[in-house]
Protein backbone atom coordinates (compact mmCIF):
# COMPACT_ATOMS: atom_id res chain seq x y z
CA UNK A 1 0.00 0.00 0.00
CA UNK A 2 1.41 3.24 -0.89
CA UNK A 3 0.50 6.24 1.08
CA UNK A 4 1.38 9.74 -0.10
CA UNK A 5 1.16 12.55 2.97
CA UNK A 6 1.01 16.38 1.81
CA UNK A 7 2.86 18.42 4.63
CA UNK A 8 5.60 17.63 6.82
CA UNK A 9 3.96 19.06 10.22
CA UNK A 10 3.72 17.46 13.17
CA UNK A 11 0.04 15.88 11.73
CA UNK A 12 1.94 14.40 8.96
CA UNK A 13 5.11 13.39 10.41
CA UNK A 14 3.21 11.04 13.07
CA UNK A 15 0.68 10.31 10.64
CA UNK A 16 4.02 8.78 8.26
CA UNK A 17 5.62 7.09 11.26
CA UNK A 18 2.48 4.95 12.18
CA UNK A 19 1.99 3.77 8.38
CA UNK A 20 5.59 3.12 7.67
CA UNK A 21 5.41 1.31 10.93
CA UNK A 22 2.31 -0.15 9.35
CA UNK A 23 4.07 -1.00 6.03
CA UNK A 24 2.88 1.07 4.14
CA UNK A 25 5.23 2.74 1.67
CA UNK A 26 5.83 6.32 2.30
CA UNK A 27 6.11 9.82 0.58
CA UNK A 28 5.87 13.24 2.31
CA UNK A 29 6.02 16.43 0.64
CA UNK A 30 6.68 19.33 2.28
CA UNK A 31 6.61 22.79 0.28
CA UNK A 32 8.98 24.57 2.58
CA UNK A 33 12.64 23.88 2.78
CA UNK A 34 12.40 22.43 6.70
CA UNK A 35 10.25 19.77 8.36
CA UNK A 36 8.17 19.85 11.27
CA UNK A 37 5.98 22.54 10.84
CA UNK A 38 5.04 24.65 12.98
CA UNK A 39 6.63 22.36 15.41
CA UNK A 40 9.71 22.51 14.92
CA UNK A 41 13.02 24.74 16.10
CA UNK A 42 14.17 28.27 15.02
CA UNK A 43 17.49 29.21 15.30
CA UNK A 44 17.97 32.25 16.32
CA UNK A 45 20.99 34.45 17.67
CA UNK A 46 22.28 31.16 19.36
CA UNK A 47 18.94 30.66 20.74
CA UNK A 48 16.80 27.73 19.88
CA UNK A 49 13.14 29.23 19.03
CA UNK A 50 10.42 27.64 17.77
CA UNK A 51 8.52 28.21 14.38
CA UNK A 52 5.14 27.94 16.00
CA UNK A 53 4.20 25.98 19.32
CA UNK A 54 6.06 26.84 22.27
CA UNK A 55 8.78 24.02 23.90
CA UNK A 56 5.92 22.37 25.31
CA UNK A 57 3.63 19.18 25.43
CA UNK A 58 0.53 20.07 26.55
CA UNK A 59 -0.04 16.82 28.80
CA UNK A 60 3.92 16.32 29.31
CA UNK A 61 5.31 12.62 29.40
CA UNK A 62 1.71 10.93 29.89
CA UNK A 63 -0.52 12.56 27.43
CA UNK A 64 -2.18 11.23 24.03
CA UNK A 65 1.04 12.45 22.09
CA UNK A 66 3.90 11.01 24.77
CA UNK A 67 2.30 7.74 24.22
CA UNK A 68 2.01 7.76 20.47
CA UNK A 69 6.10 8.78 20.37
CA UNK A 70 6.29 5.82 22.89
CA UNK A 71 4.56 3.22 21.18
CA UNK A 72 6.35 4.26 17.95
CA UNK A 73 9.75 3.61 19.67
CA UNK A 74 10.77 7.53 19.00
CA UNK A 75 13.47 8.63 21.02
CA UNK A 76 12.10 11.85 22.81
CA UNK A 77 12.96 13.21 26.65
CA UNK A 78 9.70 14.75 27.73
CA UNK A 79 10.83 16.65 30.87
CA UNK A 80 7.46 16.68 33.03
CA UNK A 81 7.09 20.52 34.77
CA UNK A 82 7.21 20.83 38.41
CA UNK A 83 5.63 22.95 39.13
CA UNK A 84 2.89 22.01 36.55
CA UNK A 85 1.66 25.60 36.92
CA UNK A 86 1.56 28.58 39.14
CA UNK A 87 -0.58 31.22 38.98
CA UNK A 88 0.34 34.89 39.48
CA UNK A 89 -2.22 36.67 41.99
CA UNK A 90 -3.16 40.48 41.24
CA UNK A 91 -1.43 41.40 43.84
CA UNK A 92 1.48 39.74 42.35
CA UNK A 93 1.54 36.48 45.56
CA UNK A 94 2.29 33.19 43.21
CA UNK A 95 0.14 30.30 44.23
CA UNK A 96 0.07 26.61 42.67
CA UNK A 97 -2.29 26.04 40.01
CA UNK A 98 -4.19 23.52 42.51
CA UNK A 99 -4.87 26.13 45.08
CA UNK A 100 -6.89 28.24 42.32
CA UNK A 101 -9.76 26.82 44.79
CA UNK A 102 -9.21 28.58 48.08
CA UNK A 103 -9.16 32.10 46.47
CA UNK A 104 -12.58 31.42 45.77
CA UNK A 105 -15.30 32.25 48.60
CA UNK A 106 -15.94 28.28 50.80
CA UNK A 107 -19.56 28.40 48.96
CA UNK A 108 -17.97 28.49 45.83
CA UNK A 109 -15.61 26.20 46.77
CA UNK A 110 -18.14 23.34 47.05
CA UNK A 111 -20.06 24.47 44.46
CA UNK A 112 -17.13 23.75 41.79
CA UNK A 113 -16.44 20.12 43.78
CA UNK A 114 -20.16 19.10 42.58
CA UNK A 115 -20.73 21.17 39.48
CA UNK A 116 -17.65 19.72 37.96
CA UNK A 117 -17.88 16.73 39.14
CA UNK A 118 -21.73 16.68 38.07
CA UNK A 119 -20.75 18.48 34.61
CA UNK A 120 -17.35 15.74 33.59
CA UNK A 121 -19.86 12.92 34.50
CA UNK A 122 -22.96 14.41 32.04
CA UNK A 123 -21.13 17.12 29.81
CA UNK A 124 -23.05 19.74 28.61
CA UNK A 125 -24.73 19.20 25.26
CA UNK A 126 -26.43 22.26 24.41
CA UNK A 127 -23.90 25.42 22.54
CA UNK A 128 -22.94 27.01 26.25
CA UNK A 129 -19.74 28.40 25.94
CA UNK A 130 -16.99 27.81 28.89
CA UNK A 131 -17.58 32.06 30.08
CA UNK A 132 -21.71 31.03 29.61
CA UNK A 133 -20.82 27.99 32.12
CA UNK A 134 -18.98 29.81 34.60
CA UNK A 135 -21.44 32.64 34.74
CA UNK A 136 -24.21 29.86 35.16
CA UNK A 137 -22.69 28.64 38.04
CA UNK A 138 -20.26 30.50 39.81
CA UNK A 139 -20.37 34.34 38.33
CA UNK A 140 -17.06 34.90 39.76
CA UNK A 141 -14.53 37.33 38.82
CA UNK A 142 -11.40 35.09 39.93
CA UNK A 143 -12.78 32.25 37.86
CA UNK A 144 -13.97 33.95 34.57
CA UNK A 145 -10.22 35.51 34.57
CA UNK A 146 -7.92 32.35 35.27
CA UNK A 147 -10.53 30.63 32.42
CA UNK A 148 -9.33 33.33 30.00
CA UNK A 149 -5.77 32.75 31.12
CA UNK A 150 -6.04 29.14 30.94
CA UNK A 151 -8.02 29.20 27.37
CA UNK A 152 -5.57 31.65 25.98
CA UNK A 153 -2.56 29.98 27.12
CA UNK A 154 -3.40 26.40 26.15
CA UNK A 155 -5.74 27.13 22.99
CA UNK A 156 -5.63 30.81 21.70
CA UNK A 157 -9.46 31.39 22.87
CA UNK A 158 -10.99 33.04 25.29
CA UNK A 159 -13.56 31.39 27.15
CA UNK A 160 -16.08 32.74 25.24
CA UNK A 161 -15.05 31.02 21.99
CA UNK A 162 -14.47 27.59 23.26
CA UNK A 163 -17.73 25.55 23.81
CA UNK A 164 -17.71 24.12 27.63
CA UNK A 165 -18.09 20.43 26.73
CA UNK A 166 -14.94 20.84 25.02
CA UNK A 167 -13.16 22.59 27.95
CA UNK A 168 -14.87 19.97 30.30
CA UNK A 169 -12.91 17.22 27.73
CA UNK A 170 -10.36 19.38 28.22
CA UNK A 171 -10.76 19.45 31.80
CA UNK A 172 -11.12 15.68 32.37
CA UNK A 173 -7.67 15.12 30.09
CA UNK A 174 -6.11 17.73 32.83
CA UNK A 175 -7.15 14.75 35.52
CA UNK A 176 -6.08 11.60 33.55
CA UNK A 177 -2.59 12.62 31.84
CA UNK A 178 -1.61 16.23 34.14
CA UNK A 179 -0.03 18.67 33.26
CA UNK A 180 2.88 19.46 30.80
CA UNK A 181 6.28 18.71 29.89
CA UNK A 182 9.21 20.21 27.72
CA UNK A 183 10.59 18.22 25.22
CA UNK A 184 14.80 18.13 25.72
CA UNK A 185 16.31 19.84 22.72
CA UNK A 186 12.82 21.88 21.60
CA UNK A 187 9.96 20.90 19.21
CA UNK A 188 12.80 19.81 17.07
CA UNK A 189 13.43 17.00 19.16
CA UNK A 190 10.30 15.35 18.50
CA UNK A 191 9.57 16.07 14.74
CA UNK A 192 13.19 15.16 14.44
CA UNK A 193 12.55 11.71 16.13
CA UNK A 194 9.80 11.11 13.70
CA UNK A 195 11.82 12.06 10.22
CA UNK A 196 14.11 9.40 11.63
CA UNK A 197 11.54 6.60 12.34
CA UNK A 198 10.22 7.18 8.76
CA UNK A 199 13.50 7.38 7.01
CA UNK A 200 14.58 4.21 8.96
CA UNK A 201 11.12 2.61 7.65
CA UNK A 202 12.05 3.34 4.17
CA UNK A 203 9.93 6.27 4.09
CA UNK A 204 10.81 9.54 2.18
CA UNK A 205 10.50 12.96 2.86
CA UNK A 206 10.80 15.79 0.19
CA UNK A 207 11.48 19.35 1.00
CA UNK A 208 10.76 22.49 -1.09
CA UNK A 209 7.82 19.46 -3.12
CA UNK A 210 4.71 21.40 -2.96
CA UNK A 211 1.75 19.66 -4.29
CA UNK A 212 0.02 21.32 -7.08
CA UNK A 213 -3.10 18.89 -7.80
CA UNK A 214 -4.69 15.91 -5.51
CA UNK A 215 -5.36 13.34 -8.69
CA UNK A 216 -9.36 12.14 -8.05
CA UNK A 217 -11.71 9.91 -9.95
CA UNK A 218 -15.02 9.18 -9.53
CA UNK A 219 -14.94 10.66 -5.86
CA UNK A 220 -11.71 8.73 -5.27
CA UNK A 221 -8.42 10.10 -3.84
CA UNK A 222 -5.96 8.47 -6.87
CA UNK A 223 -2.54 10.39 -6.12
CA UNK A 224 -1.09 13.58 -6.64
CA UNK A 225 0.64 15.83 -8.67
CA UNK A 226 4.32 17.09 -7.49
CA UNK A 227 6.47 19.31 -10.08
CA UNK A 228 4.55 18.44 -12.64
CA UNK A 229 5.23 14.95 -11.53
CA UNK A 230 1.88 12.01 -10.98
CA UNK A 231 2.41 9.73 -8.21
CA UNK A 232 -0.41 7.47 -7.40
CA UNK A 233 -1.05 6.44 -4.25
CA UNK A 234 -3.67 3.72 -2.25
CA UNK A 235 -4.22 6.69 0.17
CA UNK A 236 -3.72 10.58 0.33
CA UNK A 237 -3.81 12.54 3.66
CA UNK A 238 -3.33 16.12 3.91
CA UNK A 239 -1.92 17.59 6.81
CA UNK A 240 -2.77 21.20 5.54
CA UNK A 241 -6.32 21.62 6.55
CA UNK A 242 -9.73 20.96 5.34
CA UNK A 243 -9.72 24.37 3.51
CA UNK A 244 -6.05 24.32 2.03
CA UNK A 245 -7.06 20.62 0.93
CA UNK A 246 -10.59 21.76 -0.65
CA UNK A 247 -8.13 23.91 -3.00
CA UNK A 248 -6.07 21.08 -4.26
CA UNK A 249 -8.64 19.28 -6.30
CA UNK A 250 -12.30 20.18 -7.41
CA UNK A 251 -14.65 20.17 -4.83
CA UNK A 252 -18.42 20.00 -5.26
CA UNK A 253 -19.69 18.79 -2.32
CA UNK A 254 -21.54 22.01 -1.27
CA UNK A 255 -22.70 21.06 2.71
CA UNK A 256 -18.54 19.90 3.20
CA UNK A 257 -17.63 23.17 1.55
CA UNK A 258 -19.97 25.44 3.44
CA UNK A 259 -18.92 23.34 6.71
CA UNK A 260 -15.36 23.74 6.99
CA UNK A 261 -15.62 27.85 5.29
CA UNK A 262 -17.21 28.10 9.11
CA UNK A 263 -14.00 26.69 10.37
CA UNK A 264 -12.46 29.76 12.75
CA UNK A 265 -8.54 29.42 13.12
CA UNK A 266 -7.53 30.77 16.30
CA UNK A 267 -4.45 33.27 16.27
CA UNK A 268 -2.20 34.37 18.89
CA UNK A 269 1.19 36.19 19.47
CA UNK A 270 4.32 35.11 20.92
CA UNK A 271 6.97 37.10 22.47
CA UNK A 272 10.28 35.56 22.99
CA UNK A 273 12.28 37.09 25.90
CA UNK A 274 15.92 36.55 26.50
CA UNK A 275 17.66 37.30 30.20
CA UNK A 276 20.25 36.82 32.06
CA UNK A 277 18.73 35.87 35.52
CA UNK A 278 15.39 33.30 35.23
CA UNK A 279 12.03 35.75 35.13
CA UNK A 280 9.90 32.38 36.70
CA UNK A 281 13.05 30.40 38.12
CA UNK A 282 10.52 27.05 36.30
CA UNK A 283 9.87 25.34 33.97
CA UNK A 284 5.89 25.09 34.73
CA UNK A 285 3.47 27.35 33.08
CA UNK A 286 3.35 31.00 35.00
CA UNK A 287 -0.37 32.11 33.99
CA UNK A 288 -0.98 35.66 34.41
CA UNK A 289 -4.92 35.86 34.78
CA UNK A 290 -4.56 39.70 35.21
CA UNK A 291 -2.71 41.03 32.57
CA UNK A 292 -4.70 42.65 29.74
CA UNK A 293 -3.44 40.41 26.98
CA UNK A 294 -0.45 38.15 27.96
CA UNK A 295 -2.16 34.70 29.51
CA UNK A 296 0.55 32.88 30.63
CA UNK A 297 4.38 32.41 30.11
CA UNK A 298 6.78 29.64 30.04
CA UNK A 299 10.65 29.55 31.03
CA UNK A 300 11.95 26.79 28.75
CA UNK A 301 15.31 27.01 29.93
CA UNK A 302 14.93 26.01 33.33
CA UNK A 303 13.98 22.37 31.78
CA UNK A 304 16.68 22.42 28.88
CA UNK A 305 19.38 24.94 29.34
CA UNK A 306 20.35 24.11 25.84
CA UNK A 307 17.99 25.96 24.35
CA UNK A 308 19.67 29.15 25.08
CA UNK A 309 23.27 30.05 24.80
CA UNK A 310 25.06 29.40 27.92
CA UNK A 311 24.17 32.26 30.51
CA UNK A 312 21.17 32.98 29.21
CA UNK A 313 17.35 32.25 29.96
CA UNK A 314 14.80 31.80 27.24
CA UNK A 315 11.25 33.19 27.92
CA UNK A 316 8.33 32.50 25.92
CA UNK A 317 4.90 35.07 26.52
CA UNK A 318 1.60 33.63 24.86
CA UNK A 319 -1.25 35.61 24.28
CA UNK A 320 -4.26 35.08 22.42
CA UNK A 321 -5.16 37.74 19.88
CA UNK A 322 -8.01 39.25 20.80
CA UNK A 323 -8.60 41.68 18.38
CA UNK A 324 -7.83 42.72 14.38
CA UNK A 325 -5.22 44.83 14.89
CA UNK A 326 -2.18 42.76 15.75
CA UNK A 327 0.04 45.81 16.35
CA UNK A 328 -2.31 47.37 19.17
CA UNK A 329 -2.02 43.41 20.53
CA UNK A 330 1.72 43.30 20.70
CA UNK A 331 2.14 46.82 22.55
CA UNK A 332 -0.29 45.51 24.80
CA UNK A 333 1.49 42.03 25.65
CA UNK A 334 4.86 44.53 25.88
CA UNK A 335 3.42 46.56 28.37
CA UNK A 336 1.84 43.80 30.74
CA UNK A 337 5.31 41.82 30.70
CA UNK A 338 6.89 45.23 31.91
CA UNK A 339 4.68 45.07 34.76
CA UNK A 340 4.89 42.11 35.77
CA UNK A 341 8.71 41.59 35.67
CA UNK A 342 9.14 46.06 36.68
CA UNK A 343 12.72 45.11 38.15
CA UNK A 344 14.40 42.62 35.90
CA UNK A 345 16.45 43.13 32.57
CA UNK A 346 15.23 41.09 29.81
CA UNK A 347 15.85 41.61 25.72
CA UNK A 348 12.68 41.19 23.83
CA UNK A 349 14.49 38.57 21.06
CA UNK A 350 10.99 37.75 18.41
CA UNK A 351 7.80 38.89 18.13
CA UNK A 352 6.13 36.13 16.55
CA UNK A 353 1.88 36.05 15.30
CA UNK A 354 -0.30 33.75 14.13
CA UNK A 355 -3.30 34.27 12.11
CA UNK A 356 -4.83 33.57 8.77
CA UNK A 357 -3.07 30.91 6.60
CA UNK A 358 -0.37 30.47 9.20
CA UNK A 359 -2.64 30.51 12.44
CA UNK A 360 -2.25 28.82 15.97
CA UNK A 361 -4.90 25.96 15.17
CA UNK A 362 -6.55 26.00 11.94
CA UNK A 363 -9.14 24.54 13.64
CA UNK A 364 -9.87 26.37 16.74
CA UNK A 365 -10.62 23.92 19.38
CA UNK A 366 -13.97 22.63 19.53
CA UNK A 367 -14.87 23.21 15.93
CA UNK A 368 -12.63 20.52 14.36
CA UNK A 369 -14.40 18.12 12.10
CA UNK A 370 -12.60 15.23 11.79
CA UNK A 371 -10.32 13.01 9.29
CA UNK A 372 -12.76 12.38 6.61
CA UNK A 373 -13.56 14.37 3.72
CA UNK A 374 -16.33 13.81 0.69
CA UNK A 375 -13.65 12.12 -1.42
CA UNK A 376 -12.54 8.50 -0.39
CA UNK A 377 -8.89 8.05 0.27
CA UNK A 378 -8.62 11.47 1.21
CA UNK A 379 -8.14 12.53 4.73
CA UNK A 380 -7.16 15.32 6.92
CA UNK A 381 -4.62 15.42 10.21
CA UNK A 382 -2.73 18.24 11.87
CA UNK A 383 -3.82 21.48 13.79
CA UNK A 384 -7.10 21.20 11.03
CA UNK A 385 -8.76 17.74 12.58
CA UNK A 386 -7.31 17.40 16.18
CA UNK A 387 -9.59 14.92 18.81
CA UNK A 388 -11.68 16.31 21.40
CA UNK A 389 -10.12 17.27 24.29
CA UNK A 390 -7.07 17.22 22.54
CA UNK A 391 -5.10 20.87 23.77
CA UNK A 392 -2.81 21.69 20.69
CA UNK A 393 -0.51 19.11 19.96
CA UNK A 394 -1.93 16.47 21.87
CA UNK A 395 -5.51 17.07 19.79
CA UNK A 396 -2.80 16.17 16.78
CA UNK A 397 -2.00 13.01 18.63
CA UNK A 398 -5.61 12.23 19.30
CA UNK A 399 -6.83 13.22 15.49
CA UNK A 400 -3.79 10.84 13.97
CA UNK A 401 -5.18 7.91 16.13
CA UNK A 402 -8.55 8.38 15.18
CA UNK A 403 -7.35 8.77 11.43
CA UNK A 404 -5.68 4.84 12.48
CA UNK A 405 -8.49 3.48 14.01
CA UNK A 406 -10.56 4.70 10.95
CA UNK A 407 -8.52 3.05 8.39
CA UNK A 408 -7.72 -0.14 10.80
CA UNK A 409 -3.99 0.21 11.74
CA UNK A 410 -3.57 0.16 15.59
CA UNK B 1 11.91 42.46 -1.12
CA UNK B 2 8.19 43.24 -1.04
CA UNK B 3 6.06 41.72 1.76
CA UNK B 4 2.22 41.06 0.83
CA UNK B 5 -0.80 41.43 3.39
CA UNK B 6 -0.62 37.78 3.69
CA UNK B 7 2.51 37.90 5.63
CA UNK B 8 0.82 37.38 9.38
CA UNK B 9 4.15 37.88 11.53
CA UNK B 10 5.74 34.23 12.33
CA UNK B 11 9.20 35.39 12.03
CA UNK B 12 10.48 32.58 10.38
CA UNK B 13 11.77 34.93 7.54
CA UNK B 14 13.74 37.20 10.29
CA UNK B 15 15.17 33.70 11.77
CA UNK B 16 16.34 32.85 8.58
CA UNK B 17 17.78 36.16 7.04
CA UNK B 18 21.85 35.56 6.84
CA UNK B 19 21.96 39.53 6.91
CA UNK B 20 19.94 40.24 10.22
CA UNK B 21 17.75 42.25 7.73
CA UNK B 22 14.31 41.37 9.12
CA UNK B 23 12.29 43.04 11.43
CA UNK B 24 9.30 41.80 12.64
CA UNK B 25 6.38 43.28 14.12
CA UNK B 26 2.79 41.68 13.38
CA UNK B 27 4.74 41.66 9.71
CA UNK B 28 8.00 41.46 8.36
CA UNK B 29 10.20 44.60 7.26
CA UNK B 30 13.12 44.83 5.79
CA UNK B 31 15.93 47.07 5.85
CA UNK B 32 18.81 48.62 4.75
CA UNK B 33 20.93 45.53 5.41
CA UNK B 34 18.45 43.19 2.85
CA UNK B 35 20.64 42.30 -0.20
CA UNK B 36 17.44 40.95 -2.09
CA UNK B 37 19.30 37.22 -1.37
CA UNK B 38 15.87 35.87 -1.76
CA UNK B 39 16.15 33.21 1.62
CA UNK B 40 13.24 34.56 3.35
CA UNK B 41 11.07 33.60 0.02
CA UNK B 42 11.75 30.09 0.57
CA UNK B 43 10.95 30.38 4.16
CA UNK B 44 7.98 32.26 3.87
CA UNK B 45 4.92 29.47 4.60
CA UNK B 46 2.26 32.09 3.06
CA UNK B 47 4.57 32.88 -0.19
CA UNK B 48 3.88 36.42 0.70
CA UNK B 49 7.73 37.82 -0.30
CA UNK B 50 8.42 38.71 -3.49
CA UNK B 51 11.28 40.35 -5.22
CA UNK B 52 11.02 44.04 -5.91
CA UNK B 53 9.67 44.60 -9.68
Amino acid sequence: MKAVIIGAGLGGLLTGAKLAGAGYSVEIFEKLPFTGGRFTNLPYKGFKLSTGALHMIPHGSRGPLAQMLREMGANVNIIDSEPMAVIRKENGEIIPFHDFRNELPLTKQAKLVTVLAYSLKFRPTDDITFRGWILKYFDDDFLLKLADSFCGWSLSLQAQDVPAREMLEIINNMYRYKGSGVPAGGCSAVTGALYEIIESKGGKIYTHSCVEKIIVNNDIAQGVIVKGNQIDADIVISDIGHIGTSSLYDCTDKEYLDKIQNLKPSRGIKICLSSDEPLIGHSGVYFTPYAKRVNGINEVTNADPSLAPPGKHLIMAHQAMISDDARKEIDLGLLDIAQLFPYKKYEVLLIQSYSDGWPVNRASSGSDTGNATPIKNLYIVGDGAKGHGGIEVEGVALGVGNLMKEIGIY
Amino acid sequence: MKVSGDCVGCGQCAAYCPFDAIIVFASAFMNEKCTQCGKCIDYCPLGAISEDE
